[in-house]
């Protein structure tokens, strides 16, 4: 474009350069961002062109020639940091895009629309706060600065010749639309018994040279795939079962038996739960535990059962709350939390930073396989994903809050229906009962009546309230009688004394306004006690009373209060303040109403009738109000509180001093053209930002979601991906090892519903899966680490199938599913939780390690050591470790020996010969009879020490640990 | 769109042949472990799969020091009442601190300057100022090279203290330790190669944190282990005796072996047999490393471990001859704890907010003799000559007292550490803070710097230890650290 920003035109000139401007922009505006840059420039070329019609004359004579005048300060003071060989931030002062755009951590170094505010100025002139160019050497001098000035003025001048061309980028191979390929021809229909999984491992095959290895035996395919779909081994039974079916279809039978046991959930969920940093405590130094976060767990493992559509697994954990399904959005809090405040100014911004931050990763990293989360500081530096990216990301959490919020039941339209139909057979109750009682206290208005008694003094004592100190707004005491008055105000001359006085609010809540004849909340009496306090009136003489009217707030006003009621009080006489008799109460009250006051004696048959009538009555009534009081509770769990989002603005150097411009919430630039873009506006709701964002990463065209799902199941079935980098789909991350069937696995995914289930079933019938582990010569030679899958890639356990296998072998294993956690660590309650494993276990502690309370950071004792995720960061996979520390905590802690001993106690009362107790081992560990060597040693063994020991190796064998 | 620089797609270019497998990675350990044993020579295709790391021992450039002693002193150890001279906080104690007119730190308000609880005098030939609460590490003083211008990023506890072992702030990055192991491996095949000794009164506010491996394998976290508290499962739970041990154990092996003979060549199967093998030599040398038996009395009043009436002191004593002895034995990396957190702020640690004057003395008796004792003591022994003796913490103390308190609130601008032995200047004293105590100013050093530094020391280049975690290629010190030449020798 800059050719044409010649300082002379002709109004001729003028059209044909907008036509051709217009045409040679249109097909390059590619994405949006690119669209706005061009309006930006077109506009500022009328300006120039303006300016060039009027001034030519005055300009041309001093204007600036970049190559004569400019390149030369470049080459003098900046290229050897930002020149062809070095490239300090990605800034490069010989490539003309780069230079005017800004590297790293600026998005637009110079600024034509206002020259004066080019960063560049101030960054050459030591104006920038935070950089100063050189850095070192000597400062531009003034006239040089004065050139570029004039330069930038002029229109940033930079002639074609005079800029590197660089190489137009590949796209990121992520980024491309998935490759179409008809999976629906029948495999087993091609009468060799290959699945479209098999073509394309075969395809890879014949490139290299190698084949597909014979199936497995039976006992190790059925072994294999109780392991990789459950987590569990199979019994021997389950084994000899497979065994003895002849049907043609028992494997795939199995696998759909598998697929659908609840088993399943709890071995999958686990391989999103590392990829996602699940923990169940804050980590840091507090790290307390957070009672309320299995909830998100259970979610997970619920959805891999249900086989919850994986579009809608993503979207409701963006936004289950408007979704319908609140405890997915754990997963946006499922990460660290410094609970530790301070009076520092740093110290707070920059925490909720790091929460946002973890939050941004997470979403990027889980669900798009891209590292968002690396562009927090500068652009990506390998990745197309700018630092506005990042911030537009932010912007979409910015009002999510770590912390617990009320939810709405799953079962919320079953309760309501309960509730409506408990409250109308509560209605029928209580109508019953008011046959016999007086109905409940009222903040209006409450009349107690007695015969007329002749008395001095009036006490009235409130045992207990609604709710805080109790409040009377006025209480009138009439005295019997055709002429009756109320005898109780002070007008009359009552005295009036109290327990004591509520100290709070003296200008509205006084003793004396009691009985001031004023009604209202601003003319009443407090209690200083929420119990057992009492107000006591004193008449100037003997009177004859019978009633009083007394209430919480008889303003009359609509919203009047009805708080701090006294709902359960006495009413008593005297004459002389000693002697007090009893004269009404709320023990003949709905609610607080009581059977032996009411029938003091139930001794004639329609007395005791009515008594167990009302007993029976008021018994339905307690449970009906116990349940409708469950119902109409809620469940609190740790899944992310909603505020109201700030603004949002990019950060300079990801520093919170530093704020740029504001950034709204937005989708990837990146994806412009791909998936079209949301753009929110300023003031979007912290709902309408994360549907907005859920409902983008799971539009059919885009390209990563159903990739990185369809490769971490791949992942779970083989023990790698077809992309070794499982949440890193960027240029960093491994290449795929079988790019089209990805594609063609992730396009299938899509199009047959994104469920879960259907392609984990398609990869397990595959002959892939179901060949033999063994190794084979001219495979080792060829593919070491059988990525080419000519062989099923034998695996060692993690440490959740160690921990289950041995507890489901020994018959210890606990299958209660869902709900609190069990403790590996001795409680405790120090501020800094001090987390200290476990010695002796519980019943309950005996279920599967994905039901234990994961603390963060914190390894448990015995099977931590083998690899597992602590929590603190994203770990999309599993190193696989072997150390003598796991050899130490297997071969000798008291949990495994324990185990140890409880299988051969039960071996030992099954069979009385150690030779059929050694078979009997080796049948219920590894799930064969031992030949006859094994039985020899194991006999020997046995016979000289205990067969505990025996089993104590056989679980501690190469056999048992591993997947083959 | 050209989002990313042409130096990093360079960089990329170079990286992008190796492999990111988990598997390879996995490999490396035990390709390590077997080589050790010499049971199996490396795979033909191990270099390529090893992807950033260092060849087995092998070093950027030849290294100062083999292996490494950490003396970690947790909850900010008060620069200024140690070894941070500021003759005008004497004079100035009890006025306001120049422009900290409304500052907060992280329990808020500031008080006065406060001079330091025990007067500074000269030490050694070298004349440095160090105060008389430390005097026996004090008359070391020609033999360190004092870091006065150390700054942290933080000022709470946990994120400091992580920071200081794994150059962030935030949870789930690998220690400095296990750097250390990942890149050098172990000298001494018998026992781990990074072993942390917690305080006898605890762990750091940090635990795990200090010498977890985080996304490195687990065989490079640290086995956390002291004199009062053995390695875990070292002897086997419930009675079983030595001979049904040794018999299982060979039992075990043999499934093992005929097992490994349906998978001819299997490195990780076969890695599992070594690994049970090492175990069983560290049920022989770990007790044999625990057991101070052998320690002349001379020796054991030397460290202070003879003080019954001081059972605490006597407790770190002995983890500093356990420290000793690790050193002894080839252990790459140790890590030494002194102070814990779980009896609460500052009570048995030196977190020095409210009540300075009654809990330092406690703690400097505890520190002062043992630490000095193990320093003289690889000294004597000829240890020093490749052994880097690191003094730390997280962060430094404020020179005024805070408002209404007798103590110092955190101070994450300056703060002291300490390096000795191989490869370091001595007696040197590199950076300062202001005339209070309060910001560093003069060769500012970063814990990035730091960390180059130690790992220059170890023969590493920081900027080229990598490891590829998510993303990126991970190093201890992110995208900063400088090595501190001034102070090599």
């Amino acid at each position: 474009m800059s050719q044409w920003h010649q300082p002379k035109f002709d109004t001729v000139q003028i059209n044909i350069f907008f036509t051709l401007c217009w045409r040679s922009l249109r097909p390059s505006a590619t994405s949006w961002e690119g669209a706005a840059d061009i309006r930006f420039q077109a506009g500022c070329l009328v300006v120039v062109l303006v300016t060039g019609l009027f001034f030519a004359p005055l300009i041309s004579a001093q204007s600036i020639d970049f190559v004569r005048d400019v390149q030369p300060i470049f080459a003098e003071h900046c290229l050897h940091c930002h020149g062809p060989d070095v490239q300090e931030s990605g800034y490069r002062l010989d490539v003309r895009e780069i230079a005017l755009r800004g590297g790293d951590l600026y998005p637009q170094l110079v600024n034509r629309e206002r020259p004066a505010a080019s960063p560049l100025l101030a960054i050459l002139s030591g104006k920038d706060e935070d950089v100063t160019m050189p850095p070192d050497d000597e400062p531009l001098s003034r006239a040089e600065l004065r050139t570029i000035r004039r330069w930038i003025e002029e229109g940033a001048h930079w002639p074609d010749a005079a800029s590197v061309q660089l190489e137009p980028e590949q796209p990121l191979w992520s980024l491309t639309p998935p490759r179409r390929f008809d999976l629906s021809a029948d495999a087993t229909s091609r009468g060799d018994g290959l699945n479209p999984v098999d073509l394309w491992i075969a395809a890879k095959h014949c490139e290299v040279g190698l084949d597909f290895s014979p199936t497995a035996d039976d006992r190790t395919l059925v072994r294999r795939l109780y392991l990789v779909v459950t987590g569990l081994p199979p019994s021997w039974e389950q084994v000899r079962q497979f065994m003895a079916d002849r049907r043609s279809d028992k494997y795939e039978r199995l696998v759909d038996e598998l697929l659908a046991s609840p088993r399943f959930g709890e071995r999958w969920a686990q391989l999103w739960l590392d990829a996602v940093r699940f923990a169940e405590s804050d980590g840091f130094e507090t790290n307390h535990e957070r009672p309320n976060a299995w909830h998100y767990r259970d979610w997970v493992i619920r959805a891999f059962n249900d086989d919850l559509p994986y579009d809608q697994f993503v979207r409701r954990q963006i936004a289950g709350d408007q979704f319908g399904d609140p405890a997915a959005t754990g997963f946006i809090v499922a990460g660290t939390h410094d609970i530790v405040k301070g009076e520092d100014e740093d110290l707070n911004p920059t925490q909720r930073l790091n929460e946002l931050a973890d939050m941004v990763n997470t979403t990027g990293t889980a669900f798009l396989g891209l590292t968002v989360g690396c562009a927090r500081c500068h652009n990506h530096k390998f990745d197309p994903i700018s630092q506005t990216d990042y911030y537009a990301m932010q912007a979409v959490f910015a009002g999510v809050q770590h912390g617990e919020r009320e939810v709405a039941p799953a079962d919320l339209s079953q309760r309501l229906i309960q509730i409506d139909s408990l409250q109308a057979e509560l209605g029928d109750v209580e109508t019953a009962l008011l046959q016999y009682v007086r109905p409940p206290v009222t903040h209006t208005s409450n009349v107690d009546n007695w015969n007329p008694t002749a008395a001095r003094f009036l006490r009235f004592t409130i045992q207990r309230s609604s709710s805080a100190e109790p409040c009377i707004d006025e209480m009138e005491i009439f005295s019997s009688g055709d002429d009756s008055r109320n005898v109780a105000l002070a007008s009359a001359g009552t005295q009036v004394t109290s327990s004591g006085n509520y100290a709070g609010s003296p200008d509205i809540h006084r003793l004396e306004f009691i009985h001031d004849g004023v009604y209202g909340n601003s003319h009443s009496w407090i209690a200083s006690t929420a119990s057992d306090s009492w107000v006591q009136f004193e008449f100037p003489e003997l009177v004859v009373i019978d009633s009083m009217v007394w209430s919480r707030d008889r303003s009359g006003q609509p919203n009047s209060y009805s708080d701090r009621l006294a709902i359960e009080y006495t009413v008593e006489l005297s004459l002389d303040g000693l002697d007090w008799r009893r004269v009404a109460s709320s023990q003949d009250r709905l609610g607080s109403h009581d059977l032996t006051v009411l029938i003091p004696e139930a001794s004639d048959g329609e007395r005791r009738t009515i008594a167990e009538h009302i007993a029976q009555l008021s018994e339905r009534r307690l449970n009906l109000n116990r349940d409708l009081a469950s119902l109409r509770t809620h469940p609190t769990i740790y899944a992310g509180r909603f505020e109201d989002p700030p603004p949002t603005f990019r950060l300079h150097r990801g520093e919170h001093r530093l704020p740029r411009e504001t950034v709204r919430p937005q989708s990837l630039s990146a994806f412009a053209n791909i998936t079209g873009r949301f753009e929110l506006a300023d003031d979007a709701t912290n709902a309408e930002r994360r549907v907005a964002l859920a409902r983008w990463l799971t539009q059919t065209d885009n390209p990563l979601p159903a990739r990185v799902i369809v490769n971490r199941l791949w992942q779970g079935v083989f023990g790698t991906g077809l992309v070794a980098t499982p949440s890193d789909f960027g240029n960093l991350g491994a290449r795929p090892s079988h790019p089209e069937l990805l594609d063609v696995l992730a396009c299938d995914f899509v199009e047959q519903g994104w469920s879960m289930k259907r392609l984990l079933r398609l990869l397990l019938t595959s002959k892939t899966f179901r060949q033999s582990s063994q190794p084979r010569t001219e495979g080792l030679n060829l593919d070491a680490n059988s990525r080419l899958l000519w062989r099923y890639p034998p695996q060692r356990m993690s440490a959740e199938m160690i921990r289950d296998s041995l507890l489901s072998t020994s018959g210890s294993l606990d299958l209660t599913a869902g709900g609190p956690g069990f403790l590996l660590f001795e409680p405790n309650n120090n501020y800094a939780r001090n987390w200290v494993p476990k010695t002796v276990f519980e019943p309950t502690d005996y279920r599967r390690m994905i039901y234990a309370l994961k603390i963060r950071m914190e390894p448990d004792a015995v099977f931590s050591t083998f690899d597992v995720p602590d929590g603190g960061q994203v770990c999309p996979q599993r190193p696989m470790s072997i150390t003598p520390i796991q050899a130490l905590n297997l071969f000798n802690s008291q949990f495994v020996i324990d185990e140890a001993h409880r299988l051969a106690g039960e071996l030992t009362d099954e069979s009385s010969s150690v030779e059929g107790q050694i078979e009997k081992a080796f049948m219920r560990v590894l799930l064969r009879p031992p030949d006859d060597v094994e039985r020899q040693w194991a006999a020997a063994l046995a016979t000289e020490h205990s067969l505990a020991a025996a089993v104590r190796a056989l679980i501690n064998s190469n056999e048992f640990l591993w997947i083959e | 769109m050209n989002l990313f620089s042409t130096s990093a797609m360079r960089l990329l270019d170079r990286r992008r042949f190796l492999s990111h497998t988990m598997t390879g990675l996995g490999s490396i350990a035990l390709v390590h472990l077997l080589s050790c044993d010499g049971k199996l020579a490396p795979h033909g295709e191990e270099s390529e799969r090893i992807d950033d790391r260092l060849d087995d021992a092998v070093t950027h450039h030849p290294p100062a020091a083999k292996r490494v002693v950490m003396v970690y002193c947790t909850g900010a150890i008060s620069h200024l009442d140690t070894f941070d001279y500021k003759p005008l906080l004497f004079e100035r104690d009890g006025q306001p601190l120049p422009g900290a007119e409304n500052l907060k730190t992280f329990q808020g308000a500031q008080g006065n300057l406060t001079r330091p609880l025990r007067d500074f005098r000269p030490r050694g030939e070298s004349g440095k100022m160090t105060s008389e609460l430390l005097p026996e590490l004090g008359s070391l003083a020609d033999e360190f090279c004092f870091l006065h211008g150390m700054t942290s990023r933080t000022n709470t506890h946990g994120p400091g203290e992580t920071f200081m072992s794994t150059g962030f702030t935030l949870d789930g990055f690998p220690s400095l330790g296990s750097w250390v192991n990942y890149a050098l491996g172990s000298e001494n095949d018998d026992l781990p190669a990074f072993v942390a000794i917690p305080d006898p009164r605890g762990n750091p506010q940090a635990a795990g944190n200090n010498w977890g491996a985080a996304f490195l394998p687990a065989r490079f976290q640290g086995v956390p282990f002291n004199a009062q508290r053995p390695v875990r499962f070292l002897q086997p739970e419930g009675g079983i005796s030595a001979s049904e041990d040794r018999a299982t154990r060979e039992f075990l092996q043999r499934l093992n072996r005929r097992h490994l003979e349906r998978f001819p060549g299997d490195e990780n199967l076969a890695a599992r047999l070594a690994s049970y093998e090492l175990a069983a030599r560290m049920q022989q040398t770990i007790p044999q490393l625990m057991d101070m038996s052998d320690e002349p009395e001379h020796i054991l009043r030397m460290y202070g471990a003879d003080q019954v009436d001081n059972p605490v002191k006597a407790q770190y004593a002995r983890n500093c001859i356990l420290a000793r002895r690790l050193c002894e034995r080839g252990v790459r990396f140790v890590q030494l704890f002194n102070g814990a957190y779980a009896m609460g702020e500052g009570v048995g640690n030196w977190d020095g907010h409210k009540e300075l004057a009654q809990q330092y003395p406690g703690h400097a008796e505890i520190l002062d003799q043992p630490t000095a004792a193990l320093f003289r003591d690889l000294k004597q022994r000829g240890l020093l000559a490749d052994t880097l003796f690191v003094f730390c913490t997280e962060f430094g103390r404020m020179p005024t007292f805070q408002a209404g308190a007798s103590g110092r609130d955190h101070n994450p601008d300056g703060f002291t550490c300490m390096l000795a032995g191989a490869g370091v200047k001595s007696p040197l004293s590199w950076g300062a803070t202001d005339e209070f105590g309060w910001k560093a100013m003069e060769n500012i050093t970063t814990v990035y710097d730091f960390h180059a530094t130690i790992l220059h020391l170890l023969g590493l280049d920081h900027e080229r230890l990598t490891f590829y975690h998510n993303g990126s290629h991970r190093r201890l010190t992110d995208v900063h650290g400088h090595v501190i030449r001034p102070i090599l020798v």
